[in-house]
């Protein structure tokens, strides 16, 4: 049997090795249009930061897909998918004949419909050759203006300062990190930042990005202009579907696929980044690796493995950040409890998000000392009505009633 | 006691070092480490790690 994998970021990389390790008699080709074996792509953000060199970044090297009989084929772009003909078309006209197929093509930055899109000196950051030219603009001291507050923008912008250039963040919405942060979590966040010296406008669009061939800055919906030698876009992604669109597969905002990971086509299964799960595509590592488990599974014949979904969890980490977001923070109207805690001066802010007894989402800011225990409060559902005002007391000891109620449980 | 890599973001779990902030004392040793732990860096689980030789 032949497999054959498009992509080789992560949800690519982990089928590969979940049915490399299965079964050896599958032959498993794995095809990447980068010219590079799989690197973790948050840690792109520590090479601009000059944390990690670029020598370092690839996590594998030949030797590793060589040991698991993996077949990698770098810079081969799939242009097409027959699922009629199981076969697959690639840039440099060879095609490739495949019993199932995984298309883990992952997401693609998005660019808002926004004038001067295309000068000089506008980027997008999804990939290591991404990075490389940030970088170089970075080098020359030219000012960064990042349009868009979320996860990616905030780690670039704080790994960016690390040359030493002006940086700007504009966030459309009023406060940072909606989907992660509550009101108070965000402007805790946004003091943070701007202590280390990134500049923060939210609540603020970009309406046009200036200048000749060469951006010069981007005038905001407020009227303000601000000048810059490098705009970055960092205005969330969108997964990559063309592929499957073309060949006929069923796409909404992602390839959707049931449980098992399938799409409408045989024999053809999406994974990570590009896959749409009950409506919803995650685009985090976690959801990478479950799906590709399940992916995995199901094409080395264990077909009663099922795909279920998994709990959000973001972390933020740079340059002494702390920050972590976990399951609902901003549930809608409904029976909950909040419970928090404050410590301005210490710049620590924790929530968490109580429903039917049971802690359903969390916020750890400025602190991972809880870390743990939160985590395994909302993933074991621990019922934590005796002790529900105490939680976040400074001197309750989290870790320690989590061990207890989940010995009681076992 | 060996070290234990993350094969999707590189991150190494000494056992010397433990994770305090994941609730894994130091000295802690790969097996004792509980089966609901996540990577620090990247969220992934204990299965996405291999031991370093």
């Amino acid at each position: 049997m032949r497999l054959v994998i498009i992509g080789n970021g992560v949800a690519g990389v982990t089928t590969a090795r979940n049915v490399a390790d299965r079964k050896a008699s599958i032959e498993v080709h794995l095809y990447t249009k980068e010219p590079y074996a799989y690197y973790p792509r948050p840690r792109l953000i520590d090479y601009i930061s000059g944390k990690l060199s670029v020598e370092n970044l690839p996590q594998y090297d030949d030797a590793w897909y060589q040991a698991r009989g993996i077949d990698v084929h770098l810079s081969q772009q799939a242009m097409a998918v027959d699922p009629q003909a199981r076969k697959v078309a690639f840039a440099d006209g060879h095609k490739e004949i495949y019993d199932s197929l995984v298309l883990a093509t992952g997401s693609r930055a998005w660019v808002p419909p926004i004038q001067g899109a295309h000068l000089q000196g506008v980027h997008t950051l999804r990939c290591l050759d991404d990075a490389h030219a940030l970088c170089r603009q970075a080098e020359q001291g030219e000012p960064f203006l990042i349009l868009g507050g979320g996860l990616l923008g905030l780690d670039t912008a704080m790994a960016l300062r690390s040359y030493g250039v002006d940086v700007t963040v504009v966030e459309l919405l009023p406060r940072l990190l909606p989907r992660q942060l509550d009101v108070e979590g965000a402007a805790l966040l946004q003091q943070a930042i701007e202590a280390r010296g990134v500049r923060v406008i939210t609540g603020d669009a970009c309406s046009e990005i200036e200048g000749d061939a060469q951006v010069h800055g981007a005038r905001l919906g407020s009227g303000r202009f601000l000048p810059a030698g490098v705009v970055l876009i960092s205005a969330g992604v969108r997964p990559k579907i063309d592929l499957a669109q073309e060949a006929g597969l069923t796409c909404h905002l992602g390839v959707v696929v049931d449980e098992r990971m399938l799409t409408s086509a045989p024999a053809i299964y999406a994974v990570g980044d590009t896959a749409e799960f009950n409506g919803r595509v995650w685009g985090i590592i976690p959801a990478a690796l479950a799906q590709a488990r399940v992916a995995g599974a199901q094409i080395t014949g264990q077909t009663d493995v099922a795909y279920q979904d998994v709990v959000p969890s973001t972390t933020l980490q740079v340059t002494g950040i702390d920050l972590t977001s976990v399951g609902e923070v901003n549930p809608e109207a409904g029976d909950y409890q909040e419970v928090r805690f404050l410590d301005e001066a210490a710049q620590i802010y924790k929530k968490l998000v109580i429903r039917e007894n049971r802690v359903v989402g969390a916020i750890l800011l400025g602190s991972r000392s809880d870390l743990a225990a939160v985590n395994q409060l909302v993933s074991r559902g621990i019922d934590v009505t005796e002790v529900q005002d105490q939680l976040l007391e400074p001197d309750f000891d989290l870790g320690a009633f989590v061990r207890r109620a989940s010995a009681r449980s076992a | 006691m060996s070290k234990w890599e993350c094969l999707v973001c590189g991150y190494i779990y000494d056992p010397e070092v433990g994770d305090p902030d994941g609730g894994v004392e130091p000295g802690t040793a790969w097996e004792d480490v509980p089966d609901d732990w996540l990577c620090p860096e990247c969220g992934a689980g204990k299965d996405m790690f291999e031991e370093m030789s």
